[in-house]
């Protein structure tokens, strides 16, 4: 199971455009980086934020509702946002269009 | 002492009975119930301290003027009397100050008001107040003619026990006025003394209402919204008494002056007076004035911890309140909605993981146990408890579906362009970004939305009626697995339209390698979905129609493998490896038929149906395995058409197999009891699932093996085949002979297949191009011609059923996503009729 996860996070990471790739925990320690550790707590930290505001957004709309997935598409790259009770996976692409 | 309470002193006074007043001193109606009788005691309110013990002596009652009418009850009237007797004898010797003399003077010119109830007593309300006569040496004096003409000569100053400001000596004036004697400068208790003398009489003595200048109390009357009737209304005024409230209650005893007591009661008397009078300055009486011990406050201090103030908000909102009332349900429930959710994800067909190979190979292997290492050095670093934290985390399904759907998002984002043109939707271009699908929403759902508008782009809509027809290349399904292999076989998922089966294996038998069935999805094109492995080249692929999570796989020595797609492992859920009747040639196609089976009862069974090498088309039904029926053996038939030589024929028929191998067949769209099976020989026999002997016709046509033979979609008659003599072919079902024949190249046509979407064109795979065909255009020269690299061939070909889009697999292990542009508009009417239109102008000899 754990190689078939690594596997999986070796292909994404590996996937044209992504510049990096993060899994961090609820209290944004990071597990997985591909990162340096100062700009993986700074996206940990930020996106927990916003991943918490959207996911209140969603939910006081219909709260049988929930977040799944977030992506926030800038003018150099786009987050992605995959938020859980217990970790952040992010993976930050550079969509070449 | 309230003015109100007067009332009930006066009402006491005039005990009872209704009051009648006629006039009164002073004016005021109101003024009588809140009288301020001077002649109060002073024992009550004025502080005063002093017994009294006052006797009224009824004998001496009848004074010059005066008659007195004792009108309280109080003891201190009484003690008042007592007291007055003794004054009144006592006061008759003393000199007439000249105050009294006024008051004597006055005494007759004032008028008298008088107040009597019904039986006649004279009920007068007697002053409370009496002002004080040393305050002012004016006001003594009116005081004195005031009270001299309220007093008059029947009326005593009562006691009332209502005063303001008692003032003894005030008493003493009203005593005075009435008497005529004693003296202002008087003590206050001389005046009260005198005050008692007045009341003489045990009866109600009426005191009219003196005093009033300095206070004047007058209760108010309740408010009353007085009318122009009531103004001329007679009002009778109802006088009643109130309650008495006794503050004190002297009994007035009053002995007679000759009875026995009455010297002892003068003398007392005396004595009383001697004293009041000696009482300024007597050693006896002190005045003495008690402090009280008042505690003395200490203040004191405590001091406290710091109260920590803490800040706490919280924002309700909709989702909170509802986890709250969720929250008591059971931890079983919650376990539940989440399985439940996983497998809803994972729809009909759930690829909700990455499948890792079992079998991968071992570079593959130790790239990965290399990059384990790393990361558990990295690991080590980190604290036990995170690091089993991160683990669970790590192999949570959760994030297994995240990591998923992350890989998709990102295919989506590297592939939009050829996404969208392959869905016919709308590019999404930087920077100016159009409104585009998103992807991934949708690519959580099965079900894709398409069939929008196909938007192309400004090139091409600007150049579109100059450009051709033409393929363009979209993406290749490929991956590091797929490398070097062959595809066999391309089959899409019956349900879900993204999903698709390739098969990889060699045809030729020397060629063979491992097989790999891989089941792709179109929205993550550069990692399957499934992988089955198998040491067999795959040659055939089909999804089940009725239960399209069954994945039939076709090897390359006869076995047939059924895998369930839904789950994630790689072992297959039926094997046909271990039945008897298992193919022995390689499985060269493979169909999922639902047919009707109204023999048996059951109807629209699923069968699945398979051609292979050794001559047989096999039937095979999941009961408690797979289970085999022969639907046909195919015999080599000879070309009966040239029957030359019958005896030659037979001859020629000593073969090693009297079985046919087949390769290819198709089952008739509408009625699933006819068949077309292609053989080795080049011929084509249509058959019939109730027959397994016999065939119903033969086509020859073919000089070599057919490789693939495929009904019209639309027009049921017609059906194409392609074979290795370069040629593709098509029939009529009537006709044996051909109908229409292609040789376009000089190369084996490997696959050949119907467009979807109109009745006219086909697609043709030989070695090295594919071939568009349009019959309506021309069935001379193929329509789009697309050419492979050179050493690669082109061995499959698929067509998408709702967009425009070919699929080619060749012989690198890729399938090449094809969209087809240009297209001239599909005729819809033209799709019946193409033998029709083709019949007459172009009908070509069969070769």
């Amino acid at each position: 199971m754990t190689a078939e996860v690594e596997e999986t996070l070796k292909r994404i990471q590996s996937h044209k455009g992504v510049i990096g790739t993060m899994v961090v925990n609820a209290e944004g320690i990071p597990i997985r980086t591909t990162l340096d550790n100062s700009t993986t707590v700074q996206y940990a930290g930020l996106l927990h934020h916003l991943t918490m505001k959207a996911k209140s957004t969603v939910r006081d709309i219909d709260p049988q509702n929930d977040l799944t997935f977030l992506r926030i598409r800038s003018k150099k790259h786009e987050i992605m946002v995959a938020p859980d009770k217990e970790y952040l996976l992010i993976v930050i692409q550079n969509p070449c269009e | 002492m309230t003015p109100g309470k007067h009332s009930g002193a006066l009402a006491r006074a005039a005990n009872a009975g209704a009051w009648r007043y006629r006039d009164f001193r002073g004016g005021e109606k109101g003024w009588w119930t809140t009288p301020q009788l001077v002649a109060t005691m002073p024992v009550s309110p004025a502080g005063s301290h002093k017994q009294q013990n006052f006797r009224l002596n009824i004998a001496t009652q009848p004074k010059k003027s005066i008659s007195f009418f004792a009108t309280m009850k109080a003891t201190s009237v009484k003690g008042y009397t007592g007291a007055n007797q003794s004054r009144m004898a006592v006061s008759k010797t003393v000199l007439i100050p000249p105050e009294l003399k006024t008051a004597e003077k006055t005494n007759p010119s004032i008028k008298t008001m008088q107040v009597f109830d019904i039986n006649g007593t004279d009920v007068t309300p007697r002053p409370l107040y009496h002002p004080d006569p040393l305050t002012g040496t004016a006001k003594p004096n009116k005081l004195l003619t005031s009270q001299e003409g309220s007093l008059g000569p029947e009326f005593i100053s009562s006691h009332s026990l209502y005063q303001n400001t008692i003032n003894p000596s005030m008493l003493g004036q009203f005593t005075r006025s009435v008497l005529g004697s004693s003296t202002v400068s008087k003590s206050s208790v001389s005046t009260s003394e005198s005050i008692a003398e007045d009341l003489e009489e045990p009866s109600y003595k009426r005191e009219r209402l003196t005093s009033f200048t300095d206070l004047q109390v007058i209760r108010a009357a309740p408010e009353k919204i007085v009318t122009k009737e009531d103004l001329e209304k007679n009002i009778e005024i109802i006088l009643t008494e109130t309650e008495t409230l006794r503050f004190f209650d002297l009994p007035t005893v009053m002995v007679s002056v000759e009875s026995e007591e009455a010297e002892k009661v003068t003398q007392r008397n005396k004595n009383y007076e001697v004293l009041c009078r000696n009482r300024l300055g007597n050693d006896l009486y002190v005045e003495r004035m008690m402090q009280t011990f008042n505690g003395a406050p200490k203040n004191k201090d405590v001091q406290c911890d710091k109260i920590i103030m803490e800040d706490k908000g919280i924002m309700s909102t909709a989702w909170d309140l509802y986890d709250s009332y969720n929250a008591v349900e059971p931890l079983s429930l919650s376990v539940k909605p989440s399985v439940v959710e996983s497998s809803s994800k994972t729809n009909v067909l759930p690829k909700d993981q990455d499948q890792r190979l079992p079998g991968s190979t071992t570079e593959k292997n130790s790239e990965t146990s290399s990059l384990m290492d790393i990361e558990n050095v990295i690991l080590a670093k980190i604290h036990e408890d995170e690091e089993d934290h991160s683990d669970a985390i790590l192999k949570s399904d959760k994030f297994h579906q995240d990591l998923f759907f992350m890989e998709r998002v990102l295919m989506e984002n590297i592939f939009q362009p050829k996404l969208a043109a392959y869905r016919q939707l709308p590019v999404l271009k930087e920077p100016e970004p159009e409104e585009s699908e998103d992807f991934l929403e949708s690519a959580k759902r099965e079900e894709v939305e398409e069939e929008s508008k196909k938007e192309e782009e400004e090139e091409i809509h600007a150049e579109e009626s100059t450009i051709p027809a033409n393929l363009e290349r979209l993406w290749s399904f490929s991956c590091d697995l797929t490398k070097g292999l062959n595809v066999s076989s391309l089959a899409w998922n019956k349900t879900n339209p993204d999903l698709l089966a390739v098969g990889y294996g060699h045809f030729g038998f020397k060629e063979q390698k491992r097989g790999l069935a891989c089941c792709w999805s179109i929205k993550n094109p550069m990692w399957p979905e499934r992988i089955y492995q198998s040491p067999y080249g795959v040659t055939a692929v089909d999804f089940s129609i009725g239960a399209p999570n069954l994945l039939a796989v076709g090897y390359h020595n006869g076995t047939i493998a059924i895998y369930n797609v839904r789950s994630n492992s790689n072992v297959p859920v039926l094997d046909s490896s271990e039945s008897p009747q298992k193919h022995l040639g390689p499985v060269w196609q493979l169909q999922w038929i639902e047919q009707d089976r109204g023999t048996t009862g059951d109807d629209k069974r699923e069968i699945l149906v398979s051609i292979s090498a050794d001559g047989r088309i096999s039937k095979w039904v999941i009961r408690k395995g797979l289970d085999c029926y022969d639907l046909m053996r195919l015999k080599r038939t000879t070309a009966t058409s040239n029957r030359k030589g019958g005896e030659k024929e037979k001859k020629d028929e000593a073969l090693i197999s009297r079985q046919a191998p087949g390769m290819c067949f198709s089952f008739h769209p509408k009625d699933t009891n006819i068949y077309l099976a292609g053989t080795e020989e080049g011929h084509i026999h249509k058959c019939s699932c109730s027959y397994n002997e016999q065939y119903l016709n033969t086509y020859r046509g073919h000089k070599g093996p057919v490789y693939k033979v495929t009904w019209n979609p639309f027009c049921h008659d017609v059906f194409l085949s392609c074979s290795a003599d370069w040629g593709v072919i098509i029939w009529q079902q009537e006709n044996v002979k051909p109908f229409l024949s292609f040789y376009p190249t000089t190369s084996v046509v490997y696959d050949v297949a119907w467009s979807p979407k109109s009745s006219y064109i086909f697609a043709a795979a030989n070695e090295n191009r594919v071939e568009i065909w349009d019959l309506h255009i021309s069935t001379l020269d193929p329509l789009i011609v697309n050419t492979a690299n050179p050493g690669i061939k082109f061995t499959t070909i698929l067509f998408a059923k709702q967009t425009d889009c070919l699929l080619v697999g060749d012989s690198d292990g890729q399938v090449s996503v094809y969209e087809l542009r240009n297209m001239p508009t599909a005729l819809e009417s033209g799709r019946g009729d193409i033998i029709d239109t083709l019949l007459g102008p172009k009908s070509n000899q069969p070769a």
